[in-house]
C-alpha cells in the first residue's frame, strides 16, 4: 500500500513537472545555412548559419563560426536573404464581425426605447475573446513575410483592447502572445446617439477623461477616509479606463488624417496619455507636432489622401497623383527629421498590398534598413517583446523569413518562414481566379419590394455590375434613382442611393447580401430603415 | 530706452506668435474704401509685417516690397462673415439637445475647398460656427482664411468667445421629414425655453458647487479628504457666459422668442453677442437698440420656413437707420461669395448710403466679434486684410480680383486664369496625343 | 335715316298731342291702339334702334375709356433700336402706341414726368417658380412637383396662385413677366407664360402652354465623393424616345379609328396625349441638362426625334457651346446661384458660362429659378456682366431673348410701336443693384408698387414711431 502511495505521489509530482513539456510538441531543430542574415541589431552577414531549436535562435553568425549541431535539418540557404520575422503593428486580421452593420444600428435607434446607453463603449471587447482563424489569411501573411500581428479591434469610439499574435499555425488562442495590448481609440461616430459628430467625439473622450481622472480620486480618497467620503459608485466603463487614465497603459488613437494627429496629440497632453499615434499617413504634414510629441508612431502606408485632404478635394487628377506621388513619401520625409517610426497595413486588406506599399516607400527614398527596422525591431521595442521579438540574435524567438532577393524589392519572393522555430514552406500565389470578388455577376433588371412602416413599395432595379463594382437605377413610384456607388465583395452588397423623396435629396445606403438571383437587405435613411428584397427578372431574350 | 526694449520684445513676440507670419506689400493707386476715414482717390497703402503701416497719396514705397497696381481698382477692408460653417469637419451635435461641451475649435478643417471659395468673394475672416439643431450647440470659432495654412495660424484668438443657441423651428425639429417614434424633446418654442433656463439654473449650481470647494480648500484641516466636484465640460461654457467670458450667439426669427431669450439672458446675467438671421427683428428694432443687442442677417433670404416667411428686405437698412448695430451674413459656402451684393441690396431696399452699406460687411461685424481693434477698416496699425475689386463693391457689375490677409496675397484672378490656361494648354496637348498619328502604340 | 326721322318727327308730335309722358305702359297702349300699320312699323323700328343706341353707350359707360399715358422725358432703352437719350412713350390702352424723341402727346394723356429715369421693356424671367411656391418647406404651398417620373399632363400654370406676396415683390423689381415651369421626375409637365398682374388664374397667363419639361439630373456636389459621370442619361433617353414612339403611335391609331369605324379607338392615355403637340413638333420642350455629356446626347435626341426644344441650366454650356450653337437651340440659364460641381472648372465657371455661351452664338436667357427670390432676375444678368459677357447681350437675355424663344416676341421683349406696353421707370441702370423702380406699367396699366415687404415695413415703421 505505502509502495504504491508512493509511486502515486512521484507519478503525480512528475506530471506535474513534466506535464509542460509533455503539452508541447518537440520540435525539430535546424539550420540555415549560406544565407545573408539581417540581423537588424547589427550589420549584415554574407553567407551566414542560423541554428534553431526548442522555437528559439540558438545561435547566428558566419557560417566558419557557427558548427551544425547533429539533429539539426540543414536547410540550404545559399543565395537566400534572412530576416527576422516582420511585425505588423496595427491590423485587423482574424476578427469575427462584431459589429453591427449600419441597417442595424439606425433600426435600433428609431425602436420604441431611447437610444442605448453609451453604445461607443467597447472598452470590454477584448480582441483575444474574437478571433477566428482562416487558413487562408494565415498563408497570405506568411507569403508576404509576416509572422506577428497586432490586431486592433473594430472602429469604435472606445473600440477595446488589442492583442498580439505570433503566427505559429496553431489553434487560436494558442498564437496569442500578448492579450489587452493597449486601449484603441477611434476619432468617430456613434451615428444616430450621442456623440453623433467629431466634436462630440472629442469632448466625449475629455469627459471621460476627465471622470476617470475624478473617479481614481474619489475611489482613493474614499478608502483613505471612508468615514469622511461617500462611497463612490461601481462604474464600469470608468473602471476599464482607469489602467489607460491612472496607470498610464497604452493608448493608440487611430489617426485618419492630419488634423486626427493634432487632435490625438492635444489630448495625449491634456490628459499625459501614454499615447501611440495610428493610421497618420500624412504625418509628414505635421511633422513639427510629431517631432515635438515624440510619441511611437504606427505610420500605415496606405496612400490614399484622406477625403478631408485638400489632395482629395482638388480635381480627380490631383487625387490620382496624390496617391502615386506625395503619400508614398510620408515615410521618407519621417525618417529625413529622425523620427522613429512602425510601419503598419492598417486599412490596407491584403499582406501582398502591404508590402507592395512598403516597397513604394523604400523607392520614394526610405532606406531599406529603416524600413526593415520599422517591421521588426521598433514595432517589437513599442509593445515591450523586443527582448524576444525583433531581431535575429540568439535567445530570441525564432521568427525569421528567407527570401529569394532583397526585401522591398520588385521580385522578391518569401521562400521560407519560421514562427515560434516551426518552419512553413511558401507556395507562391496561385493565379487568382478572375472574378472571384464577382464570382456572382448581379447585371440585369430585378423585381424588388421595400417593406417599411410607411407600407409596402415596388420597384424595378436595373443593375450593371463590372468586377466588383455595381451601378445602376432604382425605378419606382417614387421616382427614378441613381445607385452613385455599389461594391459586391463576396456575397456581400452595399449601394448607395441618390434619391429624391418629396422634393428633397437624400442618400440612401443599401446593405444585404447578393446571390445569383436574389438580394436581401437593408435600407438605410435619416428616418428609419426598411428591409428590400430583389429577385432577378429573367431576360426575355 | 525702456519703450524701445517693449517695442522690441512685443516685436519678439509678434513674430513667435504661431500663425504671425505677416508679409510686406504696397498697394498703389487704388479707390480706398477706408470705411471709417472717408474715401481716399488715387490712394496707396503700405503694409509691413502684415500691417498697415501708412495710408496716403503719393507715398513711396521701400525698395524690394512687392507692388500690387490698384490703379482703376477699388480696395477695401477684407469682408467679414460673421456667420457660417465652413472650414469645419461635421456641423451639428444634433443627438442631444444640450451639446454646449463641443467646441469648433476642435474639429477645424483647413483643407475645405470653401475656404477658397470664400477668397473669390473677399472675404478674409469668418466666424464658424454650430449648426442649429439644438437649442444651446456648442463654442463657435473665428478664422482667417488664409488657404494653404494650417488650422492654428487661421484661428484668431482674440475675438470674443461665443457660444451658439438657437430658437424655433430648427431646434424643435419642425421640419424632420419623419417624425420618429421618440423624438428628442423639446419638440415646442416653450421647451426651448425651458431647456435652455434648465442648464443655467444647473450651470448656476454646478458655479455654487465650485465656490463652495474652492472657499473649504483654504481650511486646511480639510484638504486631504475634500473631493473637488466632477468637472462638466457641457456645464463649464455656460458658466463663462455668467462670469462674462463668453457671450451668446443666438439663432432666431420670430420676434416673440427673440424678446424671451433677451428676458433669459437677464435672468442669468449673460450677454448676448447678436442674434442670428432674427428675420422679424424690425418688429423690435425699439427693444434691440435700447439693449443694445446687435444683429447678424441675410439681405433677402426668405420664405423658405413658416418662421421666416415674415422676413422682409427692408430689415437691414431699417434696423441699422434705427439704432441697431446690423452685419450682414451668409451661412452659405455659396453665398459667401457674394456678400458685397448683398450689402448692396441694403441700397435698393431701405436707402442706406455706400458708407453705411460697406460698414454691414466691415466693421459692423468685427464690432460684433470683439475683433474691431484689428481688423474691419482701412486703418494704419490694423492687420492687412484687404480685398481689392475691379468696380466699386456695390456695384451688381464687380468682382474681386485680389484678396490679402496680413499682407499676403490668398487670391489672385490673374493667376488664377493663367493657371487654368495652362490646364487648358495640358488637356489639349493629352488629347492631342491621345489621337494616333499613325499606329496605335 | 330717314325712317328715322319721320319715326322721331312722328312721336314728337304725337308727345305734343296726347300730352303725356311716353312712359312704357302708356306707349304701349298708345301703340295698340294706333290708327296706321305704318305707324306701328315706324314705332317698332324706333324702338329698336333707340333701345340699340341705349345698350351701346351703357356698354361704352362700363368699359373704361382707353387710356392714354404718355411718359416724358425718360431715357428710353428700346433694346431692339438705338437708345432714346431723351423720348415719349405714347400708351394706348395696352399697347405702345407711339414711342420717339418727339411724340405728339394728345390732350386726354396723363402725363408721367420721367426726366432722370430710365424706360426699359419689363423684365422677363426664363423659369420661375411665381405662383406656385410659397414656402419651400411647407409642403402644403409648394406645387412645383408632382410625384412619379412621367407627368406631361400637370399644367403648372393651372395651379397659379395670383395672390401669392412674390408676386407683387418681383414685379416692383421691374419684372412683369415669368415662366411659370414644374420640375422633378423626367417629365415634369407643363409651363406657361404669366404677366405680373391679375386677379386670377386666366388674368395671369399670357400664353400656356410654353413648354413641356424634361429633366436630366443636375450632377451632385457631394463632399464624400466627387460625382461619376451618369450612365443613366442613355437610359432616359431611351425612355424617352420609347414614351415619343409610343405616343406617336397612338395618334396613328386614333386617326386610323377616325377614318375606319371598324378600327377600335386607343384606350385613352392622359399622359401620351399630352406628348402629342410635343412629337407633333408643335409644342416645344424645355430640357432641363447640365453636363457636357448629357448636353451631347441631348442634342442628338433632339435632333434624331425632330423636336423643338430649349435647353435649360446647362452648366457645361462653355464646353460645348459650339454644338449648342450648331444646332440652334436656345439656352434659359439656370441662377447664377448655384455652384460649380468639379474643381478643375473653376470657381467661376458658372459666372462665365454665359459669355462663352454668347460667344460661340447662343440665344441665352436668364432666369431666377425661384419664387423667393424672383425679383434678383436683373442681378443674375449682371453677374454674368462681372465676368465678361456685354451689358447689351446681358439685357437682351432678359427681355427680347426670353420673349422670341417663348414665342412672344410680337407682343413682348422690347420697347416698340405695337407691342404691349410693359415698361419700367427705373433711376438707374436696371441691373444694378442699388436703382429703385419708381413706376412699373403692364399692359398699359399702372401697377402699384406696394407689396408684403412694404405693407410689414409701414406697419412696424408705425410701431416705432408710436411713442416719440
Amino acid at each position: 500500500m505505502r509502495v504504491l502511495k508512493n509511486y502515486l505521489i512521484f507519478f503525480f509530482v512528475w506530471g506535474l513537472i513534466a506535464a509542460p513539456l509533455f503539452g508541447e510538441v518537440v520540435k525539430p531543430t535546424y539550420a540555415l545555412v549560406g544565407c545573408r542574415i539581417h540581423p537588424v541589431n547589427g550589420t549584415p552577414i554574407d553567407k551566414g548559419t542560423i541554428i534553431i531549436r526548442n522555437g528559439k535562435i540558438e545561435a547566428t553568425g558566419p557560417a566558419e563560426k557557427i558548427s551544425i549541431p547533429e539533429d539539426a535539418e540543414v536547410i540550404d540557404a545559399k543565395e537566400l536573404e534572412a530576416y527576422p520575422g516582420l511585425i505588423d503593428a496595427y491590423t485587423q486580421y482574424f476578427l469575427e464581425s462584431t459589429s453591427p452593420s449600419t441597417a442595424q444600428r439606425q433600426s435600433r435607434m428609431m425602436a420604441a426605447s431611447p437610444p442605448e446607453e453609451r453604445s461607443w463603449d467597447k472598452t470590454g471587447f477584448l480582441v483575444v475573446e474574437n478571433l477566428k482563424f482562416k487558413k487562408t489569411t494565415l498563408d497570405s501573411l506568411h507569403r508576404a513575410g509576416i509572422t506577428t500581428i497586432l490586431v486592433s479591434p473594430p472602429q469604435q469610439i472606445f473600440a477595446g483592447l488589442s492583442a498580439l499574435l505570433n503566427l505559429n499555425g496553431e489553434k487560436l488562442p494558442a498564437m496569442v502572445l500578448q492579450d489587452k495590448v493597449a486601449l484603441h481609440l477611434y476619432f468617430t461616430t456613434a451615428r444616430g446617439s450621442y456623440p453623433s459628430s467629431l466634436m462630440g467625439t472629442v469632448a466625449l473622450f475629455r469627459q471621460s477623461f476627465y471622470d476617470a481622472q475624478h473617479y481614481d480620486l474619489q475611489k482613493k480618497t474614499f478608502l483613505r477616509y471612508p468615514d469622511k467620503v461617500s462611497r463612490p459608485k461601481y462604474d464600469a466603463f470608468l473602471e476599464r479606463l482607469l489602467p489607460y487614465v491612472i496607470e498610464k497603459k497604452p493608448v493608440i488613437f487611430n489617426c485618419a488624417n492630419l488634423e486626427d494627429i493634432k487632435r490625438a496629440i492635444r489630448l495625449i497632453e491634456e490628459f499625459d496619455l501614454n499615447g501611440y499615434i495610428a493610421g497618420a499617413n500624412e504625418a509628414w504634414r505635421v511633422i513639427d507636432w510629431v517631432k515635438k510629441a515624440r510619441r511611437p508612431l504606427l505610420v500605415s502606408v496606405d496612400f490614399k489622401p484622406p477625403i478631408t485632404s485638400r489632395y482629395a478635394n482638388m480635381g480627380e487628377e490631383l487625387k490620382k497623383e496624390a496617391e502615386k506621388e506625395i503619400y508614398p513619401h510620408n515615410p521618407a520625409e519621417l525618417q529625413k527629421e529622425k523620427i522613429s517610426f512602425a510601419l503598419v497595413s492598417g486599412k490596407i486588406s491584403k499582406p501582398g498590398d502591404f508590402l507592395k506599399n512598403v516597397r513604394l516607400a523604400v523607392e520614394a527614398g526610405l532606406p531599406a534598413e529603416e524600413a526593415l527596422k520599422a517591421l521588426t525591431i521598433i514595432p517589437a521595442r513599442y509593445f515591450g517583446v523586443d527582448s524576444y521579438l525583433g531581431s535575429i540574435e540568439p535567445g530570441k524567438i525564432a521568427n525569421l523569413i528567407l527570401t529569394k532577393g532583397e526585401l522591398f524589392t520588385a521580385d522578391c519572393q518569401v521562400r521560407r518562414v519560421f514562427v515560434d522555430g516551426l518552419s512553413f514552406e511558401v507556395k507562391t500565389a496561385e493565379a487568382k481566379s478572375t472574378g472571384k470578388a464577382a464570382a456572382v455577376n448581379l447585371s440585369g433588371n430585378w423585381k424588388a419590394s421595400l417593406v417599411s412602416q410607411m407600407g409596402t413599395l415596388e420597384s424595378t432595379w436595373e443593375l450593371t455590375q463590372e468586377g466588383n463594382k455595381v451601378s445602376g437605377m432604382i425605378a419606382s413610384e417614387m421616382g427614378n434613382w441613381e445607385i452613385s456607388e455599389g461594391t459586391l465583395s463576396g456575397n456581400k452588397l452595399t449601394m448607395v442611393i441618390m434619391a429624391n423623396i418629396m422634393g428633397q435629396d437624400m442618400e440612401l445606403t443599401f446593405e444585404g447580401e447578393a446571390s445569383k438571383d436574389k438580394i436581401r437587405g437593408t435600407i438605410s435613411f435619416a428616418g428609419g430603415s426598411a428591409e428590400m428584397t430583389a429577385t432577378r427578372i429573367p431576360d426575355a431574350r | 530706452m525702456k519703450k524701445i526694449v517693449v517695442l522690441v520684445i512685443v516685436f519678439i513676440g509678434l513674430l513667435l506668435t504661431p500663425g504671425w507670419a505677416g508679409q510686406d506689400l504696397f498697394i498703389k493707386n487704388g479707390t480706398l474704401l477706408t470705411i471709417t476715414k472717408g474715401i481716399i482717390s488715387g490712394g496707396d497703402i503700405l503694409i509691413i509685417d502684415g500691417k498697415i503701416r501708412q495710408i496716403g497719396q503719393d507715398l513711396a514705397p521701400p525698395e524690394g516690397i512687392p507692388v500690387v497696381d490698384a490703379t482703376g481698382l477699388y480696395v477695401m477692408p477684407g469682408i467679414i462673415d460673421s456667420h457660417t460653417h465652413i472650414a469645419l469637419s461635421g456641423t451639428n451635435e444634433g443627438s442631444v439637445a444640450i451639446s454646449s461641451e463641443v467646441r469648433m475649435k476642435d474639429v477645424i478643417n483647413a483643407e475645405d475647398t470653401s475656404i477658397y471659395t470664400a477668397l473669390t468673394g473677399g472675404v478674409t475672416m469668418v466666424h464658424t460656427m454650430h449648426g442649429s439643431a439644438n437649442p444651446i450647440g456648442g463654442e463657435n470659432v473665428v478664422l482667417k482664411l488664409k488657404w494653404g495654412k494650417t488650422a492654428e495660424d487661421m484661428y484668431v484668438p482674440y475675438a470674443y468667445r461665443t457660444l451658439k443657441f438657437a430658437l424655433g423651428e430648427n431646434p424643435k425639429r419642425a421640419n424632420m421629414m419623419v417624425v420618429s417614434a421618440n423624438p428628442r424633446y423639446p419638440q415646442t418654442r416653450m421647451g426651448v425655453v425651458a431647456i435652455i433656463r434648465r442648464e443655467f439654473e444647473k450651470a448656476r449650481a454646478y458655479m455654487e458647487e465650485w465656490k463652495r470647494y474652492n472657499q473649504l480648500k483654504k481650511n486646511k484641516k480639510l484638504v486631504s479628504f475634500l473631493l473637488p466636484p466632477r468637472r462638466n465640460l457641457r456645464l463649464e461654457p455656460l458658466v463663462l457666459m455668467m462670469e462674462g467670458k463668453m457671450v451668446a450667439r443666438c439663432h432666431t426669427y420670430q420676434a416673440d422668442e427673440t424678446l424671451e431669450f433677451i428676458k433669459l439672458s437677464k435672468e442669468f446675467g449673460f450677454k448676448i453677442g447678436a442674434f442670428e438671421h432674427a428675420w422679424e427683428a424690425y418688429k423690435i428694432a425699439k427693444e434691440l437698440a435700447a439693449e443694445k443687442i446687435g444683429i447678424s442677417v441675410f439681405a433677402d433670404s426668405w420664405a423658405y420656413k413658416m418662421e421666416a416667411y415674415q422676413g422682409i428686405a427692408y430689415m437691414a437698412a431699417f434696423c441699422a437707420k434705427n439704432g441697431v448695430l446690423v452685419s450682414i451674413n451668409s451661412d452659405s459656402g455659396e453665398r459667401i461669395r457674394r456678400l458685397f451684393n448683398d450689402a448692396a441690396k441694403t441700397m435698393r431696399y431701405g436707402d442706406l448710403s455706400e458708407e453705411e452699406a460697406l460698414k454691414l460687411i466691415t466693421i459692423n461685424p468685427a464690432i460684433q466679434l470683439g475683433v474691431e481693434k484689428r481688423v474691419g477698416s482701412l486703418e494704419v496699425g490694423k492687420d492687412a486684410d484687404i480685398a481689392i475689386f475691379k468696380e466699386h463693391p456695390l456695384s451688381a457689375f464687380t468682382r474681386c480680383e485680389k484678396t490679402i490677409i496680413e499682407g499676403e496675397i490668398y487670391f489672385d484672378r490673374a493667376k488664377y486664369l493663367e493657371e487654368q490656361k495652362k490646364k487648358e494648354q495640358k488637356k489639349k496637348e493629352k488629347a492631342e496625343k491621345k489621337t494616333p498619328k499613325g499606329g496605335l502604340k | 335715316m330717314k325712317g328715322y326721322l319721320k319715326m322721331k318727327t312722328g312721336i314728337k308730335k304725337m308727345v305734343s298731342r296726347v300730352n303725356i309722358k311716353p312712359g312704357l305702359s302708356n306707349f304701349s297702349s298708345y301703340f295698340f291702339s294706333s290708327r296706321t300699320k305704318f305707324n306701328r312699323k315706324a314705332i317698332t323700328f324706333g324702338v329698336v334702334i333707340l333701345s340699340w343706341l341705349v345698350i351701346n353707350s351703357l356698354f361704352l359707360i362700363a368699359q373704361q375709356p382707353e387710356q392714354v399715358i404718355a411718359i416724358k422725358g425718360a431715357k428710353i432703352i428700346t433694346v431692339t433700336g438705338e437708345e432714346i437719350p431723351n423720348g415719349i412713350i405714347l400708351i394706348k390702352g395696352k399697347l405702345i402706341a407711339d414711342i420717339g424723341p418727339n411724340v405728339n402727346i394728345p390732350s386726354e394723356a396723363k402725363v408721367i414726368e420721367a426726366q432722370g429715369l430710365r424706360a426699359y421693356p419689363g423684365l422677363i424671367d426664363g423659369y420661375s417658380f411665381l405662383g406656385i411656391q410659397e414656402i419651400s418647406s411647407v409642403r402644403a404651398t409648394v406645387d412645383t412637383r408632382e410625384t412619379g417620373d412621367i407627368n406631361p399632363q400637370a399644367n403648372s400654370y393651372e395651379a397659379l396662385r395670383p395672390d401669392s406676396v412674390h408676386i407683387p415683390i418681383t414685379r416692383a423689381n421691374g419684372i412683369t413677366c415669368a415662366l411659370v415651369a414644374p420640375t422633378g421626375g423626367l417629365i415634369s409637365g407643363m409651363s406657361g407664360l404669366i404677366k405680373l398682374n391679375g386677379w386670377t388664374p386666366g388674368e395671369l397667363v399670357v400664353k400656356g402652354p410654353v413648354a413641356m419639361h424634361i429633366q436630366f439630373p443636375m450632377p451632385r456636389r457631394s463632399f464624400r465623393r466627387q460625382s461619376k459621370p451618369s450612365v443613366s442619361t442613355s437610359k432616359k433617353i431611351n425612355q424617352l424616345k420609347k414614351l415619343f414612339a409610343e405616343a406617336r403611335y397612338y395618334e396613328k391609331r386614333r386617326l386610323a379609328a377616325q377614318k375606319n369605324t371598324l378600327l377600335p379607338y386607343p384606350d385613352f392615355d392622359e399622359k401620351l396625349e399630352a406628348l402629342l403637340p410635343v412629337v407633333q413638333g408643335q409644342l416645344p420642350v424645355m430640357i432641363s441638362v447640365y453636363a457636357e455629356n448629357d448636353i451631347k446626347q441631348v442634342i442628338k435626341l433632339v435632333k434624331e426625334e425632330k423636336l423643338k426644344a430649349i435647353l435649360f441650366g446647362v452648366h457645361d454650356g462653355w464646353k460645348v457651346a459650339n454644338e449648342i450653337a450648331q444646332a440652334g437651340l436656345p439656352v434659359v440659364l439656370d441662377s447664377l446661384y448655384n455652384m460649380p460641381v468639379r474643381w478643375e472648372d473653376g470657381y467661376d465657371a458658372l459666372y462665365r458660362n454665359p459669355a462663352a455661351l454668347v460667344k460661340a452664338g447662343v440665344k441665352i436667357a436668364f432666369s431666377s429659378q425661384s419664387a423667393s427670390v424672383a425679383k434678383d432676375l436683373p442681378w443674375h444678368a449682371a453677374k454674368a456682366v462681372a465676368f465678361g459677357l456685354e451689358a447689351e447681350e446681358a439685357l437682351k437675355a432678359v427681355t427680347i431673348n426670353p420673349a422670341e424663344i417663348f414665342g412672344v416676341a410680337d407682343q413682348m421683349g422690347s420697347l416698340e410701336k405695337g407691342k404691349l406696353a410693359n415698361i419700367v421707370l427705373t433711376d438707374g441702370d436696371i441691373l444694378e443693384i442699388k436703382r429703385h423702380v419708381k413706376h412699373l406699367f403692364i399692359e398699359g396699366q399702372e401697377i402699384d408698387l406696394s407689396n408684403y415687404y412694404t405693407e410689414l415695413l409701414h406697419k412696424f415703421e408705425k410701431r416705432l414711431n408710436e411713442n416719440k
